[in-house]
């Protein structure tokens, strides 16, 4: 049998801000491959997830790993090497927007590799065509539509051909038919590209159409207290955790 | 996206062979990585120009590890082969790469922009035209901006006023440490040229008239609205521009709240307000640099220093002083206020409307200043 590699390990994590807990022990492993939802309800703790795993903000306590090594314990360099592997989407798609979608995608390109400007504008290329943007390279982020700008922003996170993508929010600020349509994206994204992807988001739709497994966070116990296939914890979970996929189905 | 196959080092190569029927048969082989000396696309299009094929085979069985570098190289060769109408067999491809490829969209066309360089009489047009909208946008802000004012006195406009009284602060009280220490510093100088020119006839003693005069008719009120230019102009477009950004001035328009009335004419009159006390402040500022010059340098009395500048300053003088403070105040805030308004939704905009701000801020106090000594001259002030 073959067992999938863990690529993210978070061990004894706890997360506050002052003294003001928001989730304590919390232990999780990612799988190589894998579509891995981090969800609950609104204040829990999501995102504050991601920025741990992300290194933007320092664990009270317990650590991150990539692969073996922790992430949380690495020097500077060191995480900048691990983030090198790493790509993000962000909620509000976080495209600079002083620079074109073409500058936005080859920034990247130009900072972390030798590629030729040649090479670079035919990379952007082919990252924009493979979210469905060939053709808007000179467009500036404002000048487009909010689904337009989160496939951008996925285009920006696939630039460097990431082993992990993390994805805050995907279907947030976007009307359903769109998200579902980022959502097909990400996973055909995933299986072409064979990238783990991390996904942070309370739409039970996007859940349920592209996670892998999840993890629910529940705010007033300050615990994770479900993992699984999302259909199983929507239909076998703690009532908790149907109740909030009960919720978003209405 | 790293695919690592048997033997990862073999560099990147191409073969092309010919079948029976003539089509062209592509093998690839080695590490297809960006970055990595790879072929051209070039040599398979130079192939079909020289020899033409019905179809094209694609065979990566010898691949050892690939990336992005591999699908650029085919999304090249199949566009290629799509525009010259040739039919392309992708079943040798590793079935990753064939969903990357399936993946690749047609470009879709968005409006085309004009990237054809512009006639000189165009360009010439196009920004005489460009002119005209900005004086119009400009003269409509004005005019917007006193309806607003206007608004704002008969107590029917829509603002905040602990907003008022928080601007009134931070362009007023908090700018008095900055404005005394520029305006000492200019009564020091003024009174340094002064006394270096007028020792020439030996009437070093009247420095206290020349600094008394040329601060207060003009000095002060020009170096204050200059500092005021910088640090509240700027300021100003920052956060106006910001807000745009944030689509804030967007929620206020669509809440039924003018942004003028709101954001522009709350900081019109506060720096209108605050600039002729501030004026007054940095005339006394000013006049004491000139007497830590005029006590040091020529060891006159500091009273007799002061009552010397009573006696040539007057009072229309001050008051000439005070009214031009509080035009350059408007002219700062109208000019923060109106770059803050025209920034786009970019945060690139943000500076530039700071940068543009201050600039025509300082302009726009230096051309009234003008205006001013001409109107004044005619007048006999």
């Amino acid at each position: 049998m073959i067992v999938a590699e863990d690529v993210i390990t978070v061990r004894g994590l706890t997360m506050a801000f002052g003294e003001r807990v928001v989730i304590r022990d919390l232990d999780l492993a990612i799988r190589r491959g894998e579509v891995y939802v981090v969800m609950g309800g609104s204040g829990c703790g999501k995102s504050t997830l991601l920025r741990h795993m992300l290194g933007l903000q320092e664990p009270a306590a317990g650590e991150v790993l990539y692969g073996q090594e922790s992430f949380t314990r690495a020097s500077p360099s060191g995480r900048e090497r691990f983030l090198r592997r790493v790509g993000v989407l962000y909620q509000g798609s976080a495209l600079w927007t002083s620079m074109t979608l073409a500058e936005n995608v080859a920034l990247p390109l130009q900072q972390f590799t030798r590629l030729s400007p040649r090479r670079i504008r035919e990379v952007v290329e082919l990252k924009l065509s493979l979210v469905g943007l060939r053709g808007f390279e000179e467009y500036y982020p404002w000048e487009l539509s909010g689904g337009m700008q989160k496939r951008a922003g996925l285009a920006r996170a696939i630039a460097l051909d990431p082993e992990i993508l993390f994805i805050d929010e995907p279907s947030a600020s976007l009307d359903p038919p769109t998200g579902r349509h980022l959502d097909r994206l990400i996973l055909q994204l995933r299986d072409a590209l064979g990238t783990t992807v991390v996904v942070v988001t309370h739409d039970v739709a996007s859940i349920l159409g592209i996670g892998s497994r999840a993890l629910f966070l529940d705010g007033e116990s300050q615990r994770a207290i479900a993992e699984g296939p999302p259909a199983e914890l929507r239909d076998r979970g703690p009532p908790a955790v149907r109740a909030f996929f009960g919720a978003g189905a209405r | 996206m790293v695919r690592e196959g048997a033997a990862a080092a073999a560099p990147a190569a191409l073969e092309m062979d010919r079948a029976e029927d003539e089509s062209l048969v592509l093998r690839l082989s080695g590490a297809w990585r960006l970055g990595e000396i790879a072929p051209e696309p070039r040599d398979v299009e130079r192939e079909l120009e020289f020899r033409p094929a019905p179809r094209v085979s694609l065979d990566t069985r010898g691949v050892t590890s690939w990336d992005t570098g591999l699908v650029v190289y085919l999304s090249r060769v199949l566009e290629s082969c799509r525009g010259r109408a040739i039919a392309v067999d992708r079943a040798g491809l590793p079935r990753d790469v064939q969903r990357l490829l399936d993946l690749i969209q047609e470009p879709v066309l968005p409006p085309a922009r004009g990237t054809l360089p512009a006639e000189f009489l165009e360009r010439v047009g196009t920004r005489a035209l460009g002119a005209r909208d900005r004086f119009r946008d400009v003269t409509v802000f004005v005019g917007e901006t006193a309806l607003a004012l206007g608004r704002m006195a008969t107590g029917r406009a829509r603002y905040r006023g602990v907003d008022l009284g928080l601007l009134l602060q931070q362009s007023g009280a908090e700018a008095l440490p900055i404005v005394a220490l520029v305006n000492f510093l200019v009564g020091i100088i003024l009174a340094f040229v002064g006394i270096t020119q007028l020792r020439r006839f030996g009437a070093e003693y009247y420095v206290a008239d020349i600094v008394g005069i040329a601060v207060v008719r003009d000095m002060a009120a020009l170096i204050t609205g200059v500092v005021l230019a910088g640090r509240s102009g700027g300021a100003f477009a920052a956060q106006i521009a910001t807000m745009k950004v944030a689509q804030e001035v967007d929620a206020l328009r669509t809440l039924g709240i003018s942004p003028v009335e709101f954001l522009v004419a709350p900081r019109v009159i506060a720096l209108t307000v605050m600039m002729p006390f501030l004026t007054l402040f940095a005339d006394l500022m000013g006049v004491l640099g000139g007497a830590a010059v005029g006590t040091t340098m020529m060891r006159q009395a500091f009273a007799a220093y002061m009552r010397q500048t009573s006696m040539a300053v007057t009072t229309g003088d001050i008051v000439g002083g005070i009214v031009k403070g509080a035009t350059y105040g408007a002219l700062v805030a109208l000019a923060g206020t109106l770059r803050g308004m025209g920034a786009e939704r970019s945060s690139e905009q943000v500076g530039e409307a700071a940068t543009q701000a201050v600039v025509s801020g300082i302009v726009a106090i230096i051309a009234a200043c003008g205006v001013y000594q001409y109107v004044f001259f005619l007048f006999g002030w």
